[in-house]
C-alpha cells in the first residue's frame, strides 16, 4: 500500500505544481477524513480487535482527491470520503470485502449529488473555463480539431501557449489527476517495477480502447475521436491504472483480469461515444467489479491438470 | 539457455552464506542416537540389543516392508539403549543409542580416496547394492532410492535428472559437494543410469551456483549421455515437479507419478551416496550438512555422522550464536521444519540446520486477505491458496478442497511467502491437505 501511494505521488506533485494549494488542501482533506471514518468504524462500530492499519484508507482518499475537480470545495472531499468509506467499504465488512472500489463509488455519488460542482473544471493555466464541454482536452486534441476548422497549428500552439515544459507534462484539463498523463505512467510503471501489480488489466483496457475507437475512427472520423484522444483524455489513465486495478475489486487469475479490462475498455467507450456522460471510465469499472466474483470462478492454469 | 519451470514461483532472497566453506567433518559426539525412522515408509526394525558391539557401517535396522529401508550404525562402540525419543520434528520414534568408542569401521568398507570410475554390475545387482546400503533420497523427502530405482514393470524410465538446484535459502551442502566431489556424483549418476537402463542423465543446477556448473560440466564431459543444465534462480525450481517441466516440458499429471513421465529424479547428495554405496562398499551412514544463518559467525559445512545430536553441532560452531529465543531450523527457511527439541539428532535427510533469530521468525499480525491474487500467481501447482484458505475457514469442506485440488499442493511455502496481508496459508492448507489425503486413501481402500 505504500508503494500505492509513492506511485500516486507524481501525479499528485504535478497537480499542486499546477494548480496550487486548493489541490494541496483537497488531498489533505481527503486522505485524513478516510482514514479518520475508517479508524472511527474499525474501532467502535466494528468494535475490531485487531490492528488498525490506515494506509489502504488513506489510498482510497488520495485516489477520490484526484478524481474530483480542482476548484471542488474542501466539503465535497469529506462527503466523498464518508461515502467511500463508511458506505462502500466499511458496511461490507471492511478492508478485502466490498465488492465496488470505494474511491470510484465516492466519486460517482459527488457526480450524481452535485452535477454542478463536480463539472466546473479550472484549467491549469486558466486558459479554457467551462472545458467540460469536451471533458478535458490535451494539447494534441486541441490542435487536433483546431486544424480540422482550418486554424493553423502554429497559432493555436502561440494561442494556448504550450511551452515545452507543459507539453512535456501533457497539459490536460479535468480532475486533479489528470493533469499529466506521463506523471501518471511513472506511478504505472513503478507500480510494475515493484510488482504491485501485473499489466494485464491495464494493458488490455488500453488495447480495447485503441482498437475500438480505431475502428469507430476509420469508419467516421468526423463523428468519433481516434485512439490517442480516447487513451489520453478523462479518467482513462487514472482509471486504468489506479482504479482498475485495485486488488480488492478486480480478478485475480491472469484470465479473469484480462476478460475485466476488456470489458471496462467497451463500456468506457459505449459510455463516451453514446451515453449522456463524456465520461465513461469511472462506470465502466464498477460496473465490471460487480462481474470480479463471476470472473474469480475462472481458475489459473493448473499443473498437470486438464 | 537457462531453463525454468512455467507456473508460478517467487524469488526469496538466496543467502547463500556459507557457500565459500569446505567441507569438514565434525568430530565424533560421544554419543548418538540413531532414528529407525529416517526414510519415508515404514520404519525400521532394530536388530541389535542392548550391550552389542557395533562397528561403523553395521546393520543396526532393517526394513519393515517394501517401503523403508537398511539403517546403519555411524559409529562403532556399544549398544547403549533401544528406545524411542523425539525425532527432529518431535514425533517419538524408536532410536537405537550407541556409546561410542573408537572409529572402528567395517573393514568391508574401501576407506581410501582412490575414485572408482569402473561401474559393473546388472540393474538388479546395482539395486541391491544400494538398498543394502541403506541409501534413500537425501533432499529431503527420504523416499528409498532402490524403490525409486525400480519403477513398476509397465512404467518405463527414459531420464534420469540429478536435482543440483538447491533452490532452498541458505543451504550450500549441495553445492558443496558439487565442488569438491563432482566426479564421485557422476559416477553414482551413470550407476543410476544403468540401474534405470536409461541413456540420458540431465544435471540441474541453478544459476546461483556457477562453481559447482564448471566443477560437474568438466566431470561429466568424459561421460556419454549426462549433461549439466543451467537452471534459472527461481523456487521451487528443486521440486521434482517443477524440475522435469523445466527440462523436459512434461507435466506429471494431477494425482500421478514422476515416472509417469519417464523421468526419475534423485538428488546430488543421493548420487554421492550411491557411488560411495556400489564403488566404495560404504553404507549410508554419514552425509554433508550445513550449519548457517545470519546471526551465526562461524558458518560451517560439516560431513556429519548420522544420529548426532544438534547440541554437538551447536557447541561445535560455539554455542547459540545471540542471547534470548532462538529458532533453529532443520533444513532450509521455505519447506524446513522448526526443530522442537536439540537433544534430536541428525537424519539422513539433514541437508541443514538454520538458526534464525527471534525477530527474523517473527510473523507480521495477519490482517484480511485483500484478494490480489498474489498467492495464486505465486502457487507453482495453479492452485488458489486464497480460496483453499478460505474454504479451510469454513471448516469441514473437504469436498470442495478436494474439488480444488488441494491435494496438489507440494507444500513449497511459496503462497504464504508472497501473501502481503501475511495469512499463514501454508499451515492452514497443509493442515487440511492431510485431512483430504486421509479422506481419498479411505475412499481408495474401499
Ligand atoms: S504451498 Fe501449496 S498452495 Fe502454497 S504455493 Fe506451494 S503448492 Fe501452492
Ligand atoms: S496473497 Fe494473501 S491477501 Fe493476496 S489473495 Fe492470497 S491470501 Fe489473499
Amino acid at each position: 500500500m505504500t508503494d500505492v501511494l509513492i506511485a500516486l505521488a507524481p501525479a499528485s506533485l504535478v497537480s499542486i505544481y499546477f494548480y496550487g494549494l486548493p489541490v494541496l488542501l483537497l488531498l489533505a482533506v481527503s486522505a485524513a477524513a478516510c482514514i479518520l471514518f475508517e479508524f472511527l468504524i474499525h474501532k467502535y462500530l466494528m468494535g475490531s480487535k485487531t490492528e488498525f492499519n490506515g494506509l489502504s484508507a488513506a489510498v482510497t482518499g488520495v485516489l477520490l482527491a484526484l478524481n474530483l475537480p480542482p476548484a471542488a470545495p474542501w466539503w465535497i472531499a469529506v462527503i466523498g470520503a464518508f461515502v467511500a468509506i463508511a458506505i462502500a467499504k466499511m458496511s461490507f465488512g471492511g478492508l478485502g470485502q466490498n465488492i465496488f472500489n470505494p474511491a470510484l463509488v465516492g466519486r460517482v455519488f459527488l457526480l450524481i449529488s452535485f452535477p454542478v460542482i463536480m463539472t466546473t473544471w479550472s484549467a491549469p493555466a486558466g486558459l479554457f473555463h467551462n472545458v467540460d464541454a469536451f471533458s478535458g482536452a490535451t494539447p494534441l486534441s486541441i490542435i487536433n480539431e483546431g486544424v480540422k476548422a482550418g486554424i493553423p497549428a502554429n497559432e493555436i500552439i502561440a494561442a494556448h501557449n504550450f511551452t515545452p515544459l507543459e507539453m512535456l507534462f501533457a497539459r490536460t484539463g479535468g480532475s486533479v489527476g489528470e493533469v499529466s498523463a506521463i506523471a501518471l505512467l511513472i506511478g504505472f510503471i513503478y507500480l510494475l517495477v515493484r510488482r504491485v501489480i501485473r499489466p494485464h488489466i491495464t494493458l488490455s483496457i488500453w488495447v480495447t480502447v485503441a482498437v475500438m475507437t480505431g475502428i469507430f475512427c476509420l469508419a467516421n472520423p468526423a463523428q468519433f475521436s481516434g485512439p490517442a484522444f480516447n487513451l489520453l483524455t478523462g479518467g482513462m489513465l487514472l482509471g486504468s491504472i489506479f482504479m482498475a486495478t485495485d486488488y480488492v475489486t478486480s480478478p485475480m487469475t491472469a484470465k479473469g483480469q484480462i476478460f475485466f479490462g476488456v470489458g471496462i475498455g467497451v463500456i468506457a467507450v459505449l459510455i463516451r461515444y453514446f451515453g449522456s456522460y463524456p465520461e465513461g471510465v469511472s462506470f465502466a469499472i464498477l460496473i465490471m467489479n460487480c462481474v470480479t466474483p463471476l470472473l474469480n470462478r475462472l481458475k489459473p492454469v493448473g499443473f498437470g491438470r486438464k | 539457455m537457462k531453463k525454468t519451470f512455467k507456473i508460478g514461483g517467487t524469488h526469496p532472497k538466496d543467502s547463500k552464506l556459507s557457500s565459500e566453506i569446505s567441507i569438514e567433518t565434525l568430530p565424533l559426539s560421544e554419543k548418538v542416537y540413531i532414528s529407525m525412522a529416517q526414510h519415508l515408509g515404514a520404519p525400521a526394525t532394530p536388530v541389535v540389543a542392548k550391550g552389542d558391539k557395533v562397528l561403523v557401517g553395521q546393520v543396526i535396522g532393517e526394513p519393515a516392508g517394501f517401503i523403508s529401508g537398511y539403517v546403519h550404525s555411524s559409529v562403532s562402540g556399544t549398544v547403549a539403549d533401544v528406545v524411542p525419543m523425539p525425532d527432529l520434528a518431535g514425533n517419538m520414534v524408536m532410536h537405537v543409542a550407541i556409546d561410542v568408542e573408537g572409529d572402528e569401521w567395517d573393514p568391508a568398507i574401501d576407506r581410501t580416496d582412490k575414485i572408482v570410475t569402473e561401474t559393473s554390475g546388472t540393474p538388479e545387482q546395482l539395486i541391491a547394492q544400494i538398498k543394502a546400503a541403506g541409501v534413500v533420497g537425501m533432499g529431503g523427502a527420504t523416499f528409498p532410492t532402490h524403490v525409486k530405482l525400480a519403477p513398476p514393470k509397465d512404467k518405463k524410465a527414459e531420464y534420469l535428472i540429478l536435482n543440483g538446484a538447491e533452490c532452498e535459502p541458505y543451504v550450500t551442502a549441495d553445492d558443496r559437494i558439487m565442488r569438491e566431489l563432482p566426479k564421485q556424483i557422476v559416477i553414482g549418476a551413470r550407476i543410476m543410469m544403468r540401474a534405470l537402463s536409461v541413456e540420458k542423465c540431465f544435471i540441474a543446477i541453478e544459476e546461483n551456483k556457477p562453481a559447482a556448473i564448471d566443477a560437474m560440466t568438466k566431470a561429466a564431459a568424459s561421460f556419454v549421455g549426462i549433461e549439466v543444465l543451467k537452471m534459472k534462480k527461481k523456487y521451487p525450481q528443486g521440486g521434482e515437479k517443477q524440475l522435469i517441466d523445466a527440462i523436459t516440458s512434461r507435466q506429471v499429471p494431477s494425482g500421478a507419478l514422476p515416472i509417469d513421465t519417464g523421468c526419475v529424479v534423485q538428488n546430488v547428495a543421493t548420487a554421492l551416496a550411491v557411488y560411495e554405496a556400489v564403488q566404495k562398499n560404504k553404507p549410508l551412514f554419514e552425509r554433508v550438512m550445513t550449519v548457517t544463518g545470519d546471526c551465526l559467525q562461524n558458518r560451517k559445512n560439516f560431513r556429519v555422522r548420522i544420529g548426532t545430536p544438534l547440541n554437538d553441532i551447536l557447541a561445535a560452531v560455539g554455542g547459540a550464536p545471540v542471547e534470548g529465543n532462538m529458532k533453529y531450523i532443520s533444513g532450509g527457511p521455505m519447506m524446513g521444519k522448526a526443530i522442537v527439541n536439540l537433544n534430536a539428532t541428525t537424519q539422513k535427510g539433514s541437508s541443514c540446520l538454520l538458526m534464525l533469530t527471534e525477530k527474523q521468525t517473527l510473523r507480521k499480525s495477519e490482517s484480511n486477505c485483500i484478494r490480489c491474487g498474489k498467492c495464486a500467481e505465486a502457487c507453482p501447482m495453479g492452485l488458489e491458496p486464497w480460496l483453499l484458505n478460505k474454504l479451510a475457514r469454513v471448516g469441514g469442506r473437504y469436498d470442495d478442497l478436494e474439488q480444488n485440488h488441494i491435494a496438489d499442493c507440494i507444500e513449497c511455502g511459496c503462497c504464504l511467502y508472497t501473501c502481503p496481508a501475511n495469512i499463514p496459508l501454508l499451515d492452514i492448507i497443509r493442515i487440511n491437505k492431510a485431512e483430504v489425503m486421509k479422506i481419498i486413501r479411505a475412499r481408495q481402500a474401499k
